[in-house]
């Protein structure tokens, strides 16, 4: 007890610190940019423009709206790895001030992963716009976004932590890493529908891709207009929770040998 | 006050990666498999254990990689203990690295909101002091520039400013204020002043011995990751630089070992240890040439030679007084010797009547009874007279006219006239002029022998002065430079040649002539044998020109151990015989015995009214030589010059090679021009080899 408390009033003195790494990563994103801030938006919508035009014929002849059908499993994905690299990173990257100011280590992935959030909610501007655009319906589900989003922060966090400590020992984890999301982009139903996957490989899916879990949600929800089904909504939030429990208990059992490594 | 704010308790730390990192799964599973894993341990520190109270001030020093910031790595909380425990009570403000948390790309103001949260402190806080921090880094001006575009100072006291903004318990600085400009780090050692003031506790690492002295109360000493020493600052950063001295010596000295081995050759032969040659080899030392130094004798130091005899130090060769009017001399001398303030006033004996020399009222006063200064000129000029008998042969005058004309004929008999027939075997009036010199009289009570600026004596003894300049040198005593350059010509490439010039030429026109002195050195059972360093005998009848006695040249030694008996020598005057070989071959020596300052003054360098010097230890005898330079000595000279001035790859210097008397500080000045114009002489010849 005497160290949650500990734990709390440590994250409260450093809560400060936390926003200002946050916003310094997004500050520096675009610093000296032209658009500036714009780009969080305009970048999704170019790069969604290429997608589609690439992929509409090849694999969304069926689908109705697929710019938006693409852009919401995009967005999920794109969070996904940006955070989780980024986080991965978080601890060999600031090795420099690990080495000489003793501040929890854990600041630095977590800031990471919430900075990457801030953009992904930043970068929702452009999935408006799309729908605006193609006319897609605006139901009544999108109020459920914030849950979503704080479904995927969380197991971003979790898969962070994870990732940042074992990358301390093992820089192999950057380049395995990188092999496993190019894979993950394309065993997710992102670019197509999953219905379209043979029976067995979608069953392969739905039990050991996380992010199925987290596009599907938010496609449900932005997409078709339905409330997630319970399997997906509330195997989301354990799947979340576990990642979590993973990322921290692997992260403090190694922290203090960081330094050794870094 | 008295409580402990750090506790260190056997730290032992340990990285398990010291020769090489294993980083990823392949070489992971290699050594797993090969068991190799974790056995590479690598302690960083061990049995540490220390306390530290509130507002006490400690400096860790060591040599680079001994574990000093992994101390303070752990005493920050950034390392955590292998073994052992860190206790630590209250708020640190760790400076391990300046700045760490800047990030290059944001702007000053916004790196000091990241530092100042990375340090700890609230956004809030760091708002108020905002201002504080900005003039106190003087950054003003830069504040929205990024900061990959300052000066590492300019970093440096951005990063200070920050992480002083509060007084933390606990300051901890790790050798960062060095990059900083002079202005920046008395600022920063002021606000750190300031902080212990206000009862903050400070762990500091500097490879500045003097700013830790100057900072810190107690320092630890960590070496291979052990403590080696702890206490009092100031004893242990002595202890340590001493070491680090002594470390860097041995390995010169390996190395030189080494080359020795190899047989290689030297840059430079030396000929005579004496301090002409030492200041030479050092010089060219530091200029990276090698050098050989040999002397005849069995000892280095020439005739500055010391000896320690029961606790007193011996000069055996003569008195030697360093005094010079330069202070680049002075400072360089200090560099090597630490030096007493012995002030020379010798004093004269004269039928059972002591005088102070110089002459000076002090003199006159006892002389004549006068307390005035008027007085007493009004009575030298009554008695100065044109002597009466005239010398033919020396139309200059000779030693009795001038000391008539100069002092009259009182002053004369009683304080000259014995000494100088004494020492030079010749009755005054068949004496030059010139060896009286210009015979200068005081007409104050200031009994000090020399006017120098600077003057003392080296209180452990001029060898150990000598020694120093020599330790990164090859040294061989009892080693003739005939036989040496007959047996070994391939061993270098030039020579400098200190001892006598004719004799380098084998007396090929005659031999040079040399005023000499003998000294008898004894042991007597009397705590103060005279009172005085150096008493003079005028009277004739008494065989010896003065008396000596060593230990008033060290007073403060005597103070520190008194002795109940002590060590004179009685110097006699000996006619130098040519072709007879002085017993300690000569090296080079300070100061002509002669009457009057700048007596002998011929070529316009030697000194001394009834001069100091010259020396020897109890039961023995030692005998120094002087040039004398009359005409027809300095014709002979002359001739000898012009052959060496044709010897290529040989240059003559000191007293003896140049024939001349030579001031310590003046062999210094002149051993160092020499080593200017060697230097000069590569610089020419390396750049036409690269014309060519």
């Amino acid at each position: 007890m005497k160290l949650l408390n500990y734990r709390i009033k440590t994250f409260f003195k450093y809560k400060d610190l936390i926003i200002e790494l946050v916003s310094r990563d997004l500050k520096l994103k675009y610093r000296r940019s032209f658009l500036g801030y714009a780009w969080t938006i305009l970048q999704p919508l170019l790069l969604m423009m290429v997608w589609v035009i690439v992929f509409s014929n090849l694999l969304g002849r069926n689908i109705e709206n697929y710019p938006v059908f693409l852009l919401s499993g995009r967005m999920m994905y794109d969070f996904f790895s940006q955070s989780t690299t980024g986080a991965m990173k978080s601890v060999t990257g600031n090795s420099a001030l690990i080495r000489k100011v003793n501040v929890p280590k854990y600041i630095f992935t977590l800031a990471r992963v919430t900075s990457c959030m801030v953009d992904m909610v930043l970068s929702f501007g452009a999935l408006f716009i799309v729908m605006l655009v193609t006319g897609a319906k605006f139901y009544w589900t999108l109020v459920m976004i914030p849950l979503v989003v704080i479904q995927i922060y969380i197991f971003c966090c979790g898969l962070g932590f994870f990732l940042a400590q074992f990358n301390v020992f093992f820089r192999d984890t950057e380049h395995i890493y990188g092999a496993i999301l190019r894979a993950l982009l394309y065993l997710t139903p992102i670019l197509y529908e999953i219905t379209r996957l043979p029976e067995n490989l979608q069953l392969f899916i739905k039990a050991f891709n996380p992010l199925y879990y987290y596009v599907g949600q938010f496609r449900d929800i932005v997409y078709y207009g339905n409330v997630p089904g319970p399997r997906i909504f509330w195997g989301g939030w354990l799947i979340a929770f576990l990642m979590l429990a993973i990322g921290v208990w692997s992260f403090q059992r190694s922290k203090d040998r960081f330094i050794l490594y870094i | 006050m008295s409580k402990n704010i750090i506790e260190v308790d056997h730290l032992k730390i340990r990285f398990n990666m010291a020769t090489e990192k294993v980083d990823n799964l392949k070489e992971y599973a290699i050594k797993l498999a090969k068991h190799q894993l974790m056995f590479q341990e690598f302690i960083a520190l061990r049995d540490i254990t220390f306390q530290v109270k509130k507002g006490e001030a400690w400096g860790l020093v060591g040599p680079n990689g001994c574990g000093k910031s992994t101390l303070l790595k752990a005493v920050s909380g950034i390392l955590q203990p292998y073994e052992g425990t860190v206790k630590v009570k209250g708020k640190i403000s760790p400076l391990i690295e300046l700045g760490a948390g800047f990030d290059k790309n944001l702007t000053a103001r916004e790196n000091i909101y990241l530092n100042g949260l990375v340090l700890g402190h609230s956004r809030k806080f760091m708002e108020e002091h905002f201002d504080e921090i900005v003039e106190f880094a003087d950054i003003e001006n830069f504040l929205d520039a990024p900061l990959k575009n300052f000066s590492s100072g300019m970093k440096a006291r951005l990063g200070f400013a920050v992480a002083t903004v509060v007084n933390p318990d606990i300051l901890i600085v790790d050798e960062v204020l060095e990059v900083g400009d002079m202005r920046f780090r008395r600022k920063c050692n002021e606000r750190m002043q300031q902080m212990l003031d206000g009862g903050t506790t400070l762990l500091y690492v500097s490879h500045n011995i003097e700013s830790v002295k100057s900072l810190c109360d107690k320092a630890i000493w960590i070496e291979h990751g052990k403590m080696r020493m702890i206490g009092g600052a100031q004893e242990v950063c002595d202890a340590y630089r001493d070491d680090q001295n002594e470390t860097i010596r041995v390995r010169k000295e390996e190395r030189r070992a080494k080359l020795r081995a190899q047989g290689a050759k030297y840059d430079y032969l030396v000929v005579g240890a004496g301090l002409t040659g030492a200041v030479f080899a050092r010089e060219m030392a530091k200029a990276g040439k090698r050098c050989l130094v040999i002397d005849k004798r069995s000892h280095i130091g020439g005739n500055l030679y010391t000896e320690d005899v029961d606790g007193i130090q011996v000069h055996r060769y003569g008195a030697h007084i360093f005094h010079t009017n330069d202070e680049k001399i002075w400072k360089y001398v200090n560099r090597f010797a630490d030096f007493n303030h012995y002030i020379h006033s010798p004093l004269a004996v004269c039928q059972d009547e002591i005088y102070n020399l110089p002459f000076n009222m002090n003199t006159f006063s006892r002389l004549w009874n006068l307390k005035k200064p008027q007085e007493a000129r009004e009575k030298i000029a009554a008695q100065v007279e044109p002597s009466l008998e005239k010398n033919a042969s020396y139309p200059d005058g000779t030693v009795e006219e001038q000391a008539l004309s100069l002092v009259g004929a009182e002053v004369y008999e009683k304080l000259i006239r014995g000494y100088m027939e004494k020492q030079w075997g010749r009755d005054c009036k068949e004496l030059p002029a010139a060896l009286l010199g210009e015979l200068p009289l005081r007409f104050t009570y200031d009994n000090r022998f020399f006017e120098d600026d600077f003057q003392g004596i080296p209180t452990g003894g001029y060898t150990a002065l000598v020694e120093k300049l020599l330790e990164n040198t090859d040294v061989m005593t009892d080693t003739d430079f005939f036989v040496y350059r007959r047996d070994h010509p391939e061993m270098f490439d030039r020579v400098l040649y200190t001892g006598r010039i004719d004799e380098y030429f084998d007396f090929r026109y005659g031999h040079l002539e040399y005023r000499s002195a003998r000294f008898e050195t004894e042991r007597v059972a009397e705590a103060d044998y005279q009172g005085s360093a150096v008493v003079n005998y005028m009277d004739p009848k008494v065989p010896y020109t003065r008396v000596i006695e060593y230990k008033h040249f060290a007073p403060e030694t005597e103070a520190e151990n008194p002795k109940e008996y002590s060590i004179i020598s009685r110097e006699y005057p000996e006619n130098w015989q040519p072709g007879v070989e002085l017993s300690p071959p000569a090296g080079r020596r300070q100061d002509v015995p002669s009457i009057g300052r700048n007596a002998s003054r011929l070529d316009g360098t030697a000194e001394g009214v009834f001069s100091e010097e010259n020396a020897s230890c109890p039961g023995c005898t030692a005998e120094v030589c002087d040039p004398l330079r009359d005409e027809k000595n300095m014709a002979l000279y002359e001739r000898y010059r012009k052959l060496a001035d044709r010897e290529e790859n040989v240059i003559f210097g000191g007293r003896l090679g140049i024939y001349q008397h030579l001031d310590m500080d003046q062999a210094i000045a002149a051993a160092m021009e020499l080593a200017q114009e060697e230097k000069l002489r590569f610089q020419k010849k390396r750049g036409k080899d690269v014309l060519d």
